[in-house]
């Protein structure tokens, strides 16, 4: 049990105990004043008698009020009282001092006929007339269920306000507990732990937050799987190279005449490996957001063009051609380094895979909000199923085996266009071949 | 007569050096640069040994390897990913015959070949082991069990042979290794264990002539 169960059982208990204490004094302190004083006999019987006495001193006389009186308490173990002004009993009885002091009270409290009466005699003479309790224990007061000890109440009373107040606390806290436990799973790495299940049909805070921590858990568990799979295709692709180097390296060894091409081959692994890092750390910082540097006012068509010329000497030299149209200045806003590196990728990307003797297509065009950049290549194409997973980190198509690469720029593209607030998207033309699309916002 | 050996893997370069270091020392070698056509030739049977990449496209190495043991026993290696346990053990339970480590040096692949190839044997023990039912001659790389011959890969062939002139005694893991696959056992490697379960299951009752000593190693008893 945590502190926070505790807090709300306590607090409840203790609110549910106050409000019992206070209804009780309440109700206990109204049931008082209704009783009226102790020492007087209240209820109709005690008023009839009184009635009677008053009765039959005003028409009779104290002679005859005496006479009733010594008749009637024969019989009955209630006291009727018929006092004169000196505070003395018409029959000589000792009358109690405070149900005496009560009745005056009574009488100058104007509510007369309460179960005291003032009678005032022809003779200027006045008389109290009241009943006294009998001796003895009260009777109960109506026939019905035995009643209860207050130490009955008061026991029952703390047991039912501790069981709510635990049922609550026990309430609001266990979807509480579900979530520490949901936490500490993902504090420990199972990621894949979810705790909508564990909240049932609950619908309240509590369960909007076991939501959000599913929703938390959920975009981590993409983040670290596609870390995982970056981290280990790197591993994988940096082997190849490796492995290279090892064969180059034991032909040097096996043979003293293979030295000088064997490291020529060493020194050309070298520098590949040193670009693939080159690139995989550009699309580490891409993937961390702190690529984007300060951004600048860039024309689009400038860059294309110039990105252009360089790939047409390597086109060139391969046999095939680069076409580059734009139709004006395609002004945009953004880090010029990474626009360049971007579209020269792309560029660079059609150029390897359009057949010989055939055209690359670079074309940039401005829209109402955009500057459009579209690079198609005359090459094989790709499944449609390839279409976005070209952009993965080392990925490589089939058709891209053997072809040299890392299956790096496509994927520090896309991710350099993304920083600009822009699209990058591939699609089979239909022509044939690969087309990629460049959008970015206009400055 | 030279060994003929087929190296499959989809890196090119890689695999032209190889073979280049290989004909060097003396094999015969083919390249392929799929599982398909590796499974292919290595069925034709023009080869002693094959050299199988794991990752290849189309076809991969294991499954290229799961094709030629349905019908072949051609001694095979698999060039593993370091530190990719499960292709290792998933191969060696398919009925490779050893892995060698990718990256790992050229020396190391000849050692691997030269350990697996059945080897001419020189002198020393010209005649028959036999303990019991279990007979083994070790020029005509063959043994039987109970009169049947049994159908042993080049390395499960090796261990047992290593295990019988070791007879009644406890041969370590280490011992086992390095003359059964001439080369040290690596820590964690779980291939003599692969080895000696494949061995069990094909002598059927003759299985309880081997022992397992916890810790030890291996034990063939003399009766």
């Amino acid at each position: 049990m945590g502190r926070i169960f505790w807090k709300i059982f306590i607090g409840f208990w203790l609110a549910l105990m106050s409000a019992a204490a206070i209804t009780g004094t309440a109700v206990w302190l109204q049931h008082h004043r209704e009783a009226g004083p102790p020492e007087l006999a209240a209820g109709p019987p005690s008023r009839i008698a009184t009635d009677l006495a008053a009765a039959t001193l005003r028409h009779g006389g104290v002679e005859a009020v005496r006479g009733w009186l010594q008749e009637v308490q024969i019989r009955r173990p209630a006291m009727i009282f018929a006092v004169d002004q000196q505070g003395h009993d018409v029959l000589g009885r000792e009358v109690p001092p405070g149900a005496l002091a009560a009745a005056r009270e009574l009488i100058e409290s104007g509510t007369d006929g309460q179960g005291a009466r003032r009678v005032a005699m022809a003779s200027g003479e006045s008389y109290l007339l009241f009943v006294t309790r009998p001796p003895g224990p009260r009777p109960p007061p109506r026939p019905g269920p035995p009643p209860i000890a207050p130490w009955e109440f008061i026991v029952i009373g703390i047991a039912t306000s501790l069981a709510f107040s635990a049922l609550l606390a026990w309430y609001l806290t266990r979807p509480i507990r579900k979530l520490r436990w949901a936490f500490d799973a993902a504090a420990a790495g199972r990621l894949e732990t979810r705790v909508s299940p564990l909240m049932g049909r609950r619908r309240d805070e509590i369960a909007d937050l076991g939501r959000d921590f599913d929703r938390m858990a959920l975009q981590l568990q993409k983040l670290v799987s596609a870390q995982r799979r970056l981290l280990h295709d790197i591993s994988h692709e940096l082997r190849s190279p490796l492995a290279r180097l090892q064969a180059a390296i034991g032909l040097a060894r096996q043979e003293p005449a293979k030295v000088e091409p064997s490291l020529e081959r060493i020194e050309r692994e070298a520098s590949r490996l040193d670009q693939m890092v080159g690139e995989v750390l550009a699309l580490a910082r891409l993937e961390g957001g702190t690529a984007t540097r300060a951004k600048e006012r860039v024309d689009l068509a400038y860059l294309a063009a110039n990105v252009a010329e360089d790939a047409r000497f390597e086109a060139e030299a391969a046999g095939r051609a680069l076409r580059f149209h734009a139709d004006g200045d395609a002004p945009v806003m953004g880090d010029a380094d990474l626009l360049h590196r971007a579209v020269e990728n792309v560029v660079r990307n059609a150029v390897k895979f359009t057949r010989d003797s055939t055209t690359v297509e670079v074309n940039v065009r401005t829209t109402k909000h955009s500057a459009v950049l579209t690079v198609a290549d005359q090459g094989p194409g790709i499944t449609s199923a390839e279409l976005t997973k070209v952009f993965d980190p080392f990925y490589r198509g089939e058709a891209g085996n053997g072809t040299p690469g890392f299956g790096l720029g496509l994927a520090i593209a896309q991710r350099a266009i993304d920083a600009h607030g822009g699209t990058i998207r591939a699609s089979n033309s239909p022509r044939g071949g690969l087309e990629v699309a460049i959008e970015l916002p206009l400055a | 007569m030279s060994a003929q050996v087929l190296l499959a893997d989809d890196d090119v370069e890689l695999a032209g050096m190889l073979k280049e270091y290989l004909e060097r020392e003396g094999f015969g070698v083919a390249t392929v640069h799929d599982g398909e056509a590796a499974a292919r030739l290595a069925l034709s049977g023009g080869y002693q040994i094959v050299v199988l990449d794991v990752m290849m496209p189309k076809v991969d190495g294991i499954e290229a390897l799961r094709q030629i043991r349905q019908t072949s026993r051609v001694p095979v290696v698999m060039l593993t990913a370091r530190g990719d346990d499960i292709d290792r053990i998933v191969g060696l339970e398919l009925g490779a015959d050893d892995y060698v480590p990718k990256p790992s040096t050229p020396r190391e692949l000849v050692a691997r070949l030269r350990a697996i190839l059945p080897r001419a044997k020189t002198g020393a023990s010209g005649g028959p082991l036999e303990i019991g039912s279990l007979i083994l001659w070790p020029e005509k790389r063959r043994a039987q069990w109970r009169g049947h011959d049994l159908a042993l890969t080049s390395i499960e062939f090796n261990v047992l042979e290593v295990l019988m002139r070791n007879a009644g005694r406890v041969v370590s893991k280490h011992d086992i290794s390095e003359q059964a696959l001439g080369r040290p056992l690596a820590r964690f490697d779980r291939s003599i264990d692969v080895h000696l379960s494949a061995i069990r299951q094909k002598l059927g009752d003759g299985a309880r002539m081997i022992r397992t000593v916890r810790g030890l190693g291996y034990h063939l008893s003399r009766e």
